[in-house]
Parts: structure tokens; C-alpha cells; sequence
């Protein structure tokens, strides 16, 4: 890949992207259309998460007197906060996930890949196109059951503020951010395809520093600095804390560039493993 | 039935004979198996770093659940989910025909054909979880309590059985339905923790509907020597019940069953 940098090019590449993706998207809206039934059960799995998390600090909550404030007293969480907390998490993990990682390690070893490889294309857009529309679809399924839980629970919503117009694009970045990551990951596989437990690793660290375990403000200290140092809590925590009014209006400019710097890093690291990966790959005969 | 034994040993036997062809992957399943447990303990320990005691469980005891989650996951996964799995793939492609024809009940056969072996990992897991509670919360457990916890677990899997058995059965008629286990999972993991974290209409629908407190707390609460006799007969009364009920579904399911000629 090397930079076009004649408009004209540049222009004809950006077309040929964007017939591309038409094309793959509709592919795949129609196959998931096929799979409803299924979908739906894999849509539906992103519930059971957050509402368990939300039961527990919920419990926590009344065992406090209501509401709960962390050691540095910097944040201070009511029962209706953890409902806001968890049910945003809920909507923007489900907008943001991937599932890439999981399937990298059986395509290898099928040699399901290697067709893929031979087409003039990154198999990544086709990957991309896939997520965008399960994305679109489950979203559409799942709204109806997304406004019933706000209802329902009754969320403590904020005041509709100037930081929120950032919205969709924090959710976009975010959602791009954790595509790149989990691709570099995937891509371990080109060397073994015993990935459990790596996979493991990576969800372990995303369920503390993503914070969708707890707010990140009420981890442990440690934890906390731990997270705002990885890529992690960019992907989860900034857009959920933007929704919820709760990144100070100095803070959200920083949030965007840790997002843009943390997405240029991954694409780095998932160029370099790539290039390596299938030089490995066709060298093992696959 | 001696028979039926006999069979049990060739399945069990032949099937770790190929599972041991993947031995390497069992260790980085403990890793992932660790590795999971210390999601859970942690995103528990958080919680707890706020308050001693979540709806009148203390750590210590709300960890004899999650031991117990993990060794019934394990258990599951190692006896009934390759052979359900198998089940259903065998509906989809026609190929059930091939067990229906044999000379044992099919049900006998599709049932307990294989076990996997390597899944052990989150069963030894939450052993492993278990006496370490067990010794934390200082606990008295002697052969009554280790006896009634066996049945419990034994009665716990009949359970899970039973439902998935009756899911599987549905594949007889909506044959594209392969992530249906995912509800059982999904059910499944609400029972981690202590049910009472939950809204009462959650907890009934937990208790009765998909018993899944059943599955877990009794086994815990035999565990903690807290599982009277009464209820343990009553435990064998609902599992026989339940594996009754799931038989009879299965037999009519097979009548709608159109095999591979269809």
C-alpha cells in the first residue's frame, strides 16, 4: 500500500472502496437475514453482562445507603447512575464489539483463509463489512428492548451538554480503536492456533480497564492508573463517561487524541504482524 | 443394564483415546481457565472493596457459588455439551439416522457417546475454588455433606440435562437454530452470583422457570452442610421428573424426525 497523493487517484480509490463495501455489506445483511433466529441469541448475549454487573453493584449500592463514593473521592455513583452506566455500556459494547479474534484461529486451520488471501483485497474489509452489518441489523432488532430497559430501570440521565455533541464520533472511534486491537490479536494466530488463552488474556484486561466490570473511577487506585495508560479504557470508558456528562469539558479534547493516537498505534501493530503473519503463513503451505 | 454399562465404558474409553491426541491444548485451557476465574473473583472483589456483604452474602460465601458455577460448567461441558452438539449437527446433516438404526435406545446413545475429556479444566477449577472457600469459611465437611453435595451435583446435571435435551429435541422442527445453548449460557451465568442481587421477578423466573438457583445454590448449600434431607429427596424427585419429561419429549420429537431421505 503506498500513498496516492494525486486527487485523481486518490478519488478512484476511494470509489473502488466504497463499491466494495456496498457490495460486501449487502452480502451480508442478506446472509444474517437468512440467520435471524440466530443473530438475534448472539444480539442478545450482550445483555446478560452488563444487567449481571448492574445486579451486583446495585447490591452494593443499598449495602452502601444509596449511593457509592471512591476512596479519592472524585466520583460518586447512585443507584440510578449504575443504571445509566451499565445500560450506555450495554448500547456502545454492542456498537463497538468484534469477534475477529475468535474466528482468526479456526480459518487458519481450516485453510479457510487462503481463498480469501488470493482476492485483490484485504480479507479485513470483508471482515469490516460483516460487523457493519450485524451491527446494523442487531441494532435495529435490539432497539425496541434498549428503550424497554431505560423505562423500565430508570436510568438517571444528564443534562444535555455541548460535550455530547462529540458523541457519535467518540462511539465511532471507539468502536474502530477496538477493530484494529482485536484484529492484531486475531492475527496471532498465523503463528499458533492454540489461542485460548491469549484471547482470554485480552478479555480479562478489557473487562477491568475497559470498565465494564465497574466505572473506572471506582477500581482500585493501581487498576485505575492502569487503565488510563492502555487502549482499553478509550474503547469503553471515554465515549460511555462523555454520554454521561461525567469527562470534564478540558478533558474531552484529550480523550479524542488518546482515541486517534491508540487507533494509529493498533494500525501499526496490526500492519506489522499482518505482513509477518502471512509471510509465515505461506511459507507452512497452508 | 449391564449392558448398557458395558457400552458406557466403550464410549467413555474410545473418547479419551482421541482426546489425547490434543493434549497440548490443555494447557493453555488452564491458562484461559484461570484467567477467566480471575475476571470473575476480581469483578467480585471490587464490589466487595465498597461493602462486606451484597444482600446478606459475604465474599467468602458468594466464591462457594462461583466454585460451584465453575465445577457444574466443567461437568457440563465434559458430559453433556459435546454429545448434545453432536446431536444437533447430526439433525442438520441427516445423519441421525445412523444412531436410530443401531440396536440401544438412541437416546441412551446420542446422550452418552462421547465425553471431553480437556473440559475438565474448569471443572478441577472450581474444585479447586471449593476447598479453598471451604477452608476459608472455616466449614465442617464431612462424608454427609461430601455425599449430599455429589447427589446435588449429579441432580444439578440431570437438570441441565433434561432442558437441553428438550432444546435439542426443537431442532426436529426449526433445524437452523444452532446457538439455542446460548440461552441455556446465558441463564447459566446469572447464577454466579447470589440470586437475591436480583429483582424478584428475576429471581422466581431464575428459580423456577429456568432453575438455574436450583443448579447452583443446592449444591453450594450442601456444601455448607445447610442441605436438609427433605430437601435433597425432593432434588432426586425433581431431576427423575425432569429427565421424565425431556424422555417423552424426545420420543415424540423423533416421530417428526425426517432424516436424511427427506
Amino acid at each position: 500500500m503506498t500513498f496516492n497523493f494525486s486527487p485523481r487517484q486518490a478519488m478512484e480509490r476511494i470509489t473502488y472502496y466504497v463499491v466494495v463495501y456496498r457490495v460486501f455489506i449487502k452480502t451480508a445483511l442478506a446472509l444474517m437475514a437468512q440467520y435471524r433466529f440466530s443473530v438475534l441469541i448472539w444480539a442478545v448475549w450482550g445483555f446478560v453482562g452488563p444487567l449481571i454487573s448492574l445486579a451486583v453493584w446495585a447490591a452494593a449500592t443499598a449495602a452502601r445507603g444509596g449511593t457509592i463514593t471512591n476512596k479519592a473521592h472524585t466520583a460518586t455513583f447512585g443507584q440510578g447512575d449504575f443504571v445509566a452506566y451499565f445500560l450506555v455500556f450495554m448500547i456502545f459494547g454492542h456498537l463497538t464489539m468484534s469477534w475477529d479474534a475468535f474466528e482468526f484461529a479456526w480459518r487458519v486451520r481450516t485453510g479457510e483463509l487462503s481463498p480469501r488471501l488470493l482476492r485483490p483485497i484485504h480479507p479485513i474489509h470483508g471482515d469490516i463489512a460483516v460487523n457493519i452489518g450485524f451491527k446494523l441489523i442487531t441494532s435495529a432488532m435490539l432497539l425496541p428492548f434498549w428503550v424497554a430497559l431505560f423505562i423500565l430501570l430508570k436510568p438517571t440521565l444528564p443534562h444535555p451538554d455541548w460535550r455530547m455533541l462529540g458523541l457519535p464520533l467518540a462511539v465511532i472511534l471507539a468502536g474502530l480503536l477496538r477493530y484494529v486491537w482485536q484484529y492484531a490479536l486475531a492475527v496471532i494466530a498465523f503463528w499458533t492456533t492454540r489461542v485460548d488463552a491469549i484471547n482470554q488474556l485480552f478479555f480479562t484486561l478489557d473487562s477491568f480497564l475497559s470498565g465494564r466490570i465497574a466505572p473506572l473511577a471506582l477500581l482500585p487506585g493501581w487498576l485505575g492508573a492502569a487503565a488510563a495508560w492502555s487502549p482499553f479504557s478509550a474503547m469503553g470508558s471515554f465515549p460511555v463517561m462523555l454520554a454521561l456528562g461525567r469527562v470534564p469539558g478540558d478533558q474531552v479534547l484529550v480523550g479524542f487524541v488518546v482515541q486517534l493516537a491508540w487507533i494509529a498505534v493498533g494500525i501499526l501493530v496490526l500492519r506489522v504482524l499482518w505482513s509477518a503473519g502471512v509471510k509465515q503463513y505461506s511459507a507452512v503451505g497452508a | 443394564m449391564k449392558h448398557y454399562l458395558k457400552l458406557l465404558a466403550v464410549f467413555y474409553r474410545t473418547s479419551i483415546q482421541t482426546d489425547m491426541e490434543y493434549r497440548a491444548d490443555f494447557f493453555t485451557r488452564i491458562l484461559a481457565s484461570l484467567l477467566g476465574l480471575a475476571t470473575t473473583v476480581g469483578a467480585l472483589a471490587v464490589a466487595y472493596t465498597y461493602t462486606s456483604n451484597l444482600r446478606g452474602w459475604t465474599f467468602a460465601q458468594a466464591l462457594v457459588l462461583l466454585a460451584v458455577y465453575y465445577l457444574m460448567d466443567g461437568l457440563i461441558e465434559m458430559f453433556i455439551a459435546p454429545n448434545m452438539r453432536e446431536v444437533m449437527n447430526k439433525v442438520r446433516d441427516g445423519t441421525l439416522d445412523f444412531v436410530l438404526l443401531k440396536p440401544v435406545s438412541a437416546q441412551f446413545l446420542a446422550s452418552f457417546r462421547t465425553i471431553n475429556v480437556w473440559r475438565s479444566v474448569n471443572a478441577l477449577v472450581g474444585l479447586g475454588l471449593s476447598f479453598y472457600t471451604v477452608g476459608r469459611l472455616s466449614l465442617r465437611v464431612g462424608v454427609e455433606q461430601a455425599v449430599s453435595f455429589a447427589i446435588a451435583l449429579a441432580c444439578g446435571m440431570a437438570v441441565v440435562y433434561s432442558f437441553w435435551l428438550m432444546l435439542v429435541t426443537l431442532t426436529f422442527w426449526f433445524v437452523k437454530i444452532d446457538n439455542v445453548e446460548q440461552i441455556l449460557w446465558q441463564a447459566f451465568e446469572a447464577g454466579r452470583y447470589p440470586i437475591e442481587i436480583y429483582p424478584p421477578w428475576l429471581r422466581s423466573t431464575l428459580t423456577y422457570g429456568v432453575p438455574v438457583a436450583f443448579i447452583i445454590t443446592v449444591p453450594a448449600q450442601a456444601l455448607a452442610g445447610r442441605l436438609a434431607l427433605g430437601f435433597i429427596v425432593v432434588s432426586l424427585a425433581v431431576a427423575s421428573a425432569m429427565v421424565l419429561v425431556a424422555t417423552v419429549f424426545w420420543r415424540f420429537g423423533l416421530r417428526y424426525y425426517t432424516g436424511a431421505s427427506a
